[in-house]
């Protein structure tokens, strides 16, 4: 018998945290949204205009804010559930595919959520009232294939990496998160070093599907490096 | 025979650490064999292994005739709460009892809903926050509902008071009767474990020191008291595990079983002896290194 769904259900066991806890940040992310909104509008913005929807669509809220509950929630999803885990008889293998099972669908339903919401907001003309929360830039400007992509790739990486620290943490203890953010600091550093030269020819160059190869490099990093790292793993 | 639980030469170390130190014994199907010795004598390590929790540096356990770290069909047949379990962020007694049937095929929710009444667990507490004897619930719940045919209780009484532990013995004799299975139980509280035993395992410093049948290995320790002069006479030639001296009063602890010449010796020197308890056995494995008599001067206490 095969751990791997015995374990995607061990991770939805926790439902609000999984499904509504990410509504909830993005209610806020709205309800911020919509009073930095009214602030321009009373200090003389006029909703509908071009200075006004530039303005509203280059708000990053829900970038700032989704993303780090996303990573608490992929260090956890390791971190504290593995050991329990193997008390309930799950294999490492399988607790590690579960888990990427139950990343990729906790990211496909919040790519969904927002694409819904995304579609009520252009449905209804920005909420009747001209206001920019979803339909944003950096969501794809109102485009549904982007947005899925975007928020289904940005949350499996966001949850991955989370739980790659968290398996990090399982197999050494406090070094293994310090030594592995460290050496991904030293990593950034050292491409950062080799393409700034390079820079203003990359931006001319630059094409959004490298933001997608980029991500899936990074989730199949984090998954392969989580697995790594657990299956040696022991709980004392 | 066949055994339930096989483990063979195993040994564990943690870095300079030695945990189980070429470790050998078996349990047979269908045996509750308690697990004994001081604390860190190896008894946590040992279940991890047989759990595939842990893997040995060397050696070999096998559980129901394999190797059960990463073998999925073993694992899901046997039930280990350590007594230090961590549990998910925020969970509640209601998270544990929803998911424990999707990885235990035999899970009996009845057998669940009588414990968690019976130990008064409470519901809408965070885990984090329960009681020692509270968390201590939860594994017995685990433990017990679970039906696993190889199950692993690591002090499943820590904190739990006198109702709790006659629930916790009532409830385990009356299911293993109806339902048997291999148990492997670490306890300290041995004179209240004891009748439950049919087979005991010794842990000292990650040796095994005894691996016998209950009644055998009652046999396996006498105790002598009386004057001290006259105990060390009686002692002379055996083992002694475990001396205690008061003014000029002796009581030692020596290898061997109660034999007509000790009886006779005993009747001339004026002294007392008994067989050892499990207890005694336990505590004399536990104090330190054995000597031989002969070699003794004045007590150790």
């Amino acid at each position: 018998m095969s751990s791997i769904t015995p374990t995607v259900k061990l991770h939805l066991n926790k439902r609000e945290t999984t499904f509504l806890v990410p509504l909830y940040i993005t209610l806020l992310v709205a309800v911020v949204s919509v009073l930095i909104a009214l602030i321009f509008w009373r200090s003389g913005s006029q909703p509908g205009s071009d200075g006004w929807i530039i303005g509203s669509r280059n708000n990053p809220g829900i970038a700032y804010s989704l993303p780090g509950f996303l990573v608490y929630l992929g260090v956890q999803s390791i971190g504290t559930t593995f050991p329990f885990a193997l008390t309930l008889g799950a294999t490492r293998r399988a607790f590690t595919a579960g888990t990427l099972a139950w990343a990729a669908m906790v990211s496909a339903y919040l790519a969904i959520v927002l694409a819904v919401l995304t579609m009520v907001e252009i449905a209804t003309n920005h909420w009747f009232s001209g206001f920019y929360i979803f339909d944003i830039y950096i969501l794809g400007t109102g485009n549904i294939p982007r947005l899925l992509i975007i928020v289904f790739l940005g949350a499996l990486t966001s949850l991955t990496l989370g739980g790659v620290f968290g398996a990090a943490w399982v197999r050494f203890g406090n070094n293994g998160p310090r030594t592995l953010g460290i050496a991904m600091g030293l990593i950034v550093a050292v491409v950062a070093l080799l393409v700034v030269p390079a820079l203003p020819d990359l931006m001319d160059a630059f094409q959004l599907w490298w933001l997608a190869v980029a991500a899936v490099v990074i989730i199949a990093a984090s998954s392969t490096a989580s697995w790594a790292f657990l299956r040696s793993a022991t709980v004392r | 025979m066949t055994h339930a639980i096989d483990i063979r030469s195993v040994t564990r170390s943690y870095g300079s650490t030695r945990a189980l130190d070429d470790a050998s014994f078996s349990v047979p199907e269908g045996s509750i064999c308690g697990l004994l010795g001081r604390n860190g004598a190896g008894k946590t390590t040992v279940m991890s292994i047989i759990a595939g929790q842990d893997r040995p540096s060397s050696g070999e356990a096998r559980v129901l005739g394999h190797t059960p770290f990463e073998h999925a069909p073993t694992l899901t047949r046997i039930s280990y709460v350590r007594d230090n379990q961590r549990y998910p962020d925020d969970y509640r007694l209601h998270h544990v009892l929803r998911i424990a049937p999707a990885f235990a095929p035999f899970w009996d929710p009845d057998v669940a809903a009588e414990l968690v009444d019976g130990f008064r667990i409470p519901a809408r507490t965070a885990i984090k926050k329960f009681s020692r004897g509270q968390l201590s619930s939860v594994a017995i719940v685990l433990g017990l509902a679970s039906r696993a045919p190889v199950t692993l209780f690591d002090e499943p009484y820590l904190g739990l008071d006198v109702s709790s532990r006659a629930l916790f013995y009532r409830v385990l004799l009356q299911d293993l009767a109806e339902h048997p299975r291999t148990v492997l139980l670490s306890t300290h509280l041995i004179e209240e474990s004891e009748s439950l035993f049919d087979r005991v395992v010794i842990l000292d410093r990650g040796k095994v020191v005894v691996d016998a049948d209950r009644d055998d290995a009652r046999d396996l320790a006498v105790t002598i008291s009386g004057i001290d002069d006259a105990v060390d006479l009686v002692a002379t030639g055996r083992r002694v595990f475990q001396t205690h001296a008061i003014g000029g009063l002796k009581s030692v602890t020596v290898a061997g079983c109660i034999d007509a010449d000790l009886l006779g010796r005993a009747d001339r020197a004026g002294v007392k002896v008994a067989p050892a308890s499990l207890q005694d056995l336990v505590a004399a494995y536990g104090a330190g290194d054995a000597t031989t008599a002969d070699h003794q001067v004045g007590a150790r206490s």
